[in-house]
């Protein structure tokens, strides 16, 4: 006989896991309590948000399902940010909260939430277990759905009375989906009918976005464009995707996009999208996105598809499919030589123009730290809300598919930190950057309990402007400077807070690093920074009005950038 | 006004999930009729929207792990008043005018 406690960790062992993140409370300790004799390691983290944020990073930096566990009521209230941050960055992550026991539901009990009907919009797929004989069944779907398809989050919600009973117990199952994924096979004409739009066009581009790395098709992206040799942007989640220097590669597109990237999609007439959904901060104002361009979606989920307006060819498959799939057609077919058109759109002539501008020492900090990540791509930077998040995005030079994270589609601010934990713990040898903002790395600064204690030498910055600055911008632009509660100088003593942690801080000023005379102190300082095999901090306090450009006013189609005030 | 008969298999949660891709659009269902049909459920929805919001809502459907078909159509007469008879209606401020502008 066992324990539906240990019945549940058994099948977490069954799918692979070895680390799980959460945080403890009544209705959700039989599984605590089962965990001493399960190969299961858990790690406590200081609030259920940072456990949930700390699974995703630990999902985002490997591709394997995160798992998150928690308690009911709060416990599972306070996973829901994480479990929506990971459906819109299409996450693999399995949820597990305790419920009061069965015969309380219903009935407002201590603790007791719907929390598997609050979960129904945000999850892939989410089940309340009604008796022990379903955890096997449960668990083995769970995983299941986080991984296939297009990832995402997965919630299983357990009544306490479910982990306390037992049963005999005949081992983890499988689970066979009852609707067979679909497959794009080597009969699909899809890449006939690319090879004629391109044959047509003038100034095809491509697009490339999270769906290329989540696939594992990376290489098979980078052999087709290397064929087809036309302008490539990436979104944010595409970053890392292409080789940064192959010759067509234009960065970032969308608000904060490169102006080379954004005036190729604006003028595009064949647009290639590689697994990206297109959302708003990448089309600008939708009815101006790409208005002369025929599109070509390569896509996983069809009900990303349209979004925006009508695409000529939907390709719905895999992209590790269907991308070999163009390139077997497309590498024997005639296609145009595009090097004119890429001669202009890559050309010096659209290079941003040089606006010094207050942001320029912040720039310039963050080139300092990314030129000390290591070059073989094994470091990852992880980027929270806010400006620092796209001047990050702008200046990393992504080496890896997965060595830029952030969170993206939520834009949930104090992810950094937590998914920061996250990724050390799956990859312990390799150097992780964490860039913060000062407002959100208080909205999860308890985490540095976590990272003290487990001793986690992740390189924390906190880029300190004392304003929620990337609102503040917008104050600034759009709403006559009125900074409405956006003003943060009243922020505490970041590095007595660290060092109360036990955790070594120091502070970088703008002016310390703006000035020659100590650019060898400041190199110096950044060194042991990058040194340290210690959890470390560093402040630096830039200039408060510092502003992100390039960038796409709210209402503005691509082509109408402004870089500066 | 358009009728879509979507089949599903009735797991937990599953017609919730049909249902709040409408939800959240914030478009007004006067018909809702779910009930067992073959080997699964079938549930019938009218609804007023535009024929992007056809697709949108047909895509989101199809993307919900337990639903197995989704079909577009006309409604048939005796729906379309049946609809309208002692149905509880929206408030006099949401037309289907500003709902559609709400969504778009």
């Amino acid at each position: 006989m066992r324990k539906g406690s240990q019945i549940v960790l058994d099948c977490l062992r069954a799918e692979g896991v070895d680390l799980v993140f959460g945080y403890p409370g009544g209705a959700i300790m039989p599984l605590y309590d089962a965990l001493d004799g399960s190969s299961v390691r858990h790690i406590l983290t200081r609030h259920e948000q940072g456990a949930v944020f700390a699974a995703e990073g630990y999902a985002r930096s490997t591709g394997k399902v995160g798992v998150a566990m928690a308690t009911s009521g709060p416990g599972a209230t306070n996973l829901i940010t994480g479990i929506a941050d990971a459906k819109m960055d299409s996450v693999p992550l399995v949820c597990i909260t305790g419920q009061v026991r069965s015969a309380l539901i219903g009935t407002d009990a201590f603790q007791e939430t719907d929390v598997f009907g609050m979960t129904l919009s945000l999850t892939k797929w989410n089940r309340l277990v009604r008796s022990i004989e379903e955890i096997p069944e449960v668990i083995a779907q769970g995983f299941y759905w986080a991984r296939s398809g297009r990832p995402g989050p997965v919630m299983i919600d357990i009544p306490v009375d479910m982990l306390k009973a037992s049963m005999e117990f005949n081992g983890p199952v499988k689970f066979t989906p009852p609707r067979p994924a679909e497959h794009v096979g080597s009969e699909s004409t899809f890449a006939t009918t690319l090879i004629a739009l391109l044959q047509q066009a003038k100034k095809p581009v491509a697009l490339v976005g999270a769906g290329a790395k989540l696939s594992g098709a990376v290489d098979d992206l980078q052999q087709v464009l290397d064929l087809l040799q036309v302008p490539t942007f990436a979104t944010v989640h595409g970053l890392g995707a292409i080789k940064q220097d192959s010759p067509y590669y234009l960065g970032m597109v969308g608000m904060h996009g490169t102006r080379a990237a954004n005036l190729a999609l604006h003028e595009t007439d064949l647009l290639l999208v590689f697994g990206a959904r297109l959302d708003d901060r990448v089309t600008g104002e939708p009815t101006r996105f790409a208005p002369h361009a025929k599109i070509v979606h390569f896509e996983i989920d069809p009900s990303q598809l349209d979004r925006v307006r009508p695409c000529e060819l939907p390709v719905v498959g895999n992209l590790a499919d269907t991308i070999p799939a163009f390139y077997q057609e497309a590498k024997h077919a005639h296609l145009p030589d595009f090097g004119a058109w890429r001669a202009v759109a890559c050309g010096p002539e659209r290079d941003e123009p040089v606006v010094a501008g207050l942001a320029h020492p912040t720039r310039n900090f963050l080139d300092q730290l990314f030129a000390r990540m290591p070059e073989d791509g094994t470091g990852t930077i992880l980027a929270d809300v806010g400006q620092h998040q796209m001047w990050s995005a702008q200046r990393y030079r992504a080496s890896s598919p997965r060595g830029f994270i952030t969170s993206g589609g939520l834009g949930a601010m104090g992810f950094a930190l937590p998914a920061a934990v996250g990724v050390q713990l799956a990859k312990p040898d390799s150097v992780v950057l964490c860039v913060s903002g000062d407002g959100g790395f208080q909205m999860n600064i308890q985490e540095l309990a976590t990272v003290h204690r487990l001793g986690l030498p992740i390189k924390m910055v906190i880029v300190d402007n004392k304003y929620l600055g990337m609102v503040r911008q917008w104050q600034q632009l759009f709403y006559d400077r009125n900074y409405a509660e956006t003003d943060l100088s009243d922020n505490p003593d970041f590095v007595e807070i660290a060092k109360a942690y036990k955790i070594s801080a120091s502070l970088l000023t703008e002016e310390e690093f703006v000035d020659p005379a100590r650019a060898n102190d400041v190199s110096d300082k950044l060194d042991r920074f990058f040194r340290s095999r210690q959890p470390e901090l560093l402040v630096f306090e830039c200039h408060p009005e510092a502003n992100v450009y390039p960038m796409v006013p709210a209402g503005a189609a691509l082509s109408e950038m402004v870089f500066e005030e | 006004m358009h009728i879509f008969h979507i089949r599903y298999r009735n797991t937990q949660g599953t017609l919730m999930r049909i249902l709040g891709a409408t939800s959240r659009r914030g478009i007004d269902l006067p018909y809702v009729q779910a009930e067992p049909a073959e080997h699964s459920h079938r549930v019938t929805l009218l609804m007023d929207v535009n024929a992007k919001q056809v697709g949108q809502l047909c895509r989101d459907w199809h993307a919900i792990v337990d639903v197995v078909d989704v079909r577009p159509g006309v409604p048939i007469k005796e729906l379309w008043d049946q609809a309208h008879l002692g149905l509880p209606h929206p408030p006099e401020s949401v037309t289907a005018e500003n709902s559609r502008a709400a969504t778009a």
